[in-house]
């Protein structure tokens, strides 16, 4: 239910949560951003030049049950115990990056896009992207900026 | 009850540059007006100056020059004071905020082996669900974790709220509550927090 605010987790860490994907391409930059604060404001920018030049950018407080949640998951993925020192550099192709703040330890990954779990495999790290991987595309990450539209247009069905 | 106000148009912005955002940590670059600014991390990387305790990085974002064309941090998600972006109802506390089609709420503790149909079931029983997500663990193809229900009214998603709080689902216990809000996070300052221990 509506707990206490989510700087009551693990000891009143602080939490924060940004996630970019992009490329840079015949239609311009092309990118989707989306960050998490610890006051809970998530703030969102996607900007797609393939159907026009629009650029959206919008911001909403979600609860602290759902920061408490967007934590609970980072956990569980035990993302924060790796490195990208041997992943993938970005690319031509494209970019991703991931910057978790949790307590007193604050990451910062880049890394090309990942187009499958092939690419994952026949990576110098496996393990480790496999986690950022599955953190991104299965956890549902990159479907997180949806929470930011106020239109709400609802994870699936996109 | 939170107030309706809401950004109707799902349309685009356009950029602003305005640079007033009290959160920003870097240098105040005023950028050229790029056609695809980014949002800029507001979270100093490195350990914080009020931090008792200086942060351990990790990563090559840390490495990487900022002003390189590869990077190319500056203002993304920035200029972001309310100029910058449509705001989704703020009337000053927090407090739930109703999104352009209705009401969201979400489920966490989900059981890995809930399938739609269980949520529907529970959910339901309040209002009709005008939109249902669950979270899907691709890697092993159970759910884990969450599902967002969105309503119409607000009493049924109150009462959805109210209800299933705290109850099971396929024997493990939910938790229910709003998704979104009309203000930010009450929070605790860490700093005090240990200067009280």
């Amino acid at each position: 239910g509506a707990g206490n605010g989510a700087g009551e987790e693990a000891g009143g860490a602080e939490f924060y949560l940004r996630y970019y994907v992009g490329h840079k391409g015949k239609f311009g930059h092309e990118f989707l951003e989306f960050e998490f604060r610890p006051d809970g404001k998530l703030r969102y920018a996607n900007n797609s030049n393939y159907k026009n030049d629009t650029m959206i950018r919008k911001e909403v407080f979600v609860s602290p049950s759902v920061l408490r949640e967007a934590r609970r998951i980072i956990q569980d993925s035990e993302i924060m115990k790796e490195d990208d020192s041997n992943w993938p550099e970005p690319d031509r192709v494209g970019r991703q990056e991931l910057e978790i703040v949790m307590g007193n330890e604050h990451i910062s990954f880049t890394t090309s896009k990942i187009g499958s779990l092939v690419d994952v495999q026949t990576s110098k790290d496996p393990e480790g992207l496999r986690i950022f991987y599955y953190l991104v595309q299965s956890r549902g990450i990159d479907a997180w900026y949806k929470l930011g539209r106020p239109f709400m247009a609802f994870p699936m069905g996109d | 009850m939170a107030a309706a106000a809401m950004n109707t148009d799902v349309e685009a912005v356009d950029f602003d540059s305005d640079d007033d955002d009290l959160m920003d940590e870097e240098g105040a670059i005023e950028p050229s007006p790029a056609p695809a600014p980014r949002l800029r991390s507001t979270i100093a990387g490195g350990g914080g100056g009020d931090d008792d305790a200086p942060r351990k990085t990790k990563g090559r974002g840390f490495r990487e020059d900022p002003n390189s064309s590869s990077a190319h941090r500056d203002s993304r998600l920035a200029g972001a004071g309310r100029s910058g972006f449509d705001a989704l109802a703020s009337d000053g506390g927090p407090g739930p905020v109703r999104s352009i089609e209705g009401w969201i709420v979400l489920v966490t503790g989900v059981h890995e082996e809930a399938q739609e149909e269980d949520l529907h079931n529970i959910f339901g029983d309040y209002g009709q669900v005008k939109n249902l997500h669950l979270n899907l663990d691709r890697r092993t193809g159970f759910v884990k974790g969450y599902a967002l229900i969105e309503y119409e009214n607000f009493e049924q998603a109150k009462r959805a709220i109210r209800e299933s709080d705290g109850t099971e689902l396929l024997s493990q216990i939910i938790s229910v509550d709003w998704a979104f809000s009309s203000g930010p996070v009450k929070q605790r300052n860490t700093r005090k927090r240990k200067l009280q221990a």
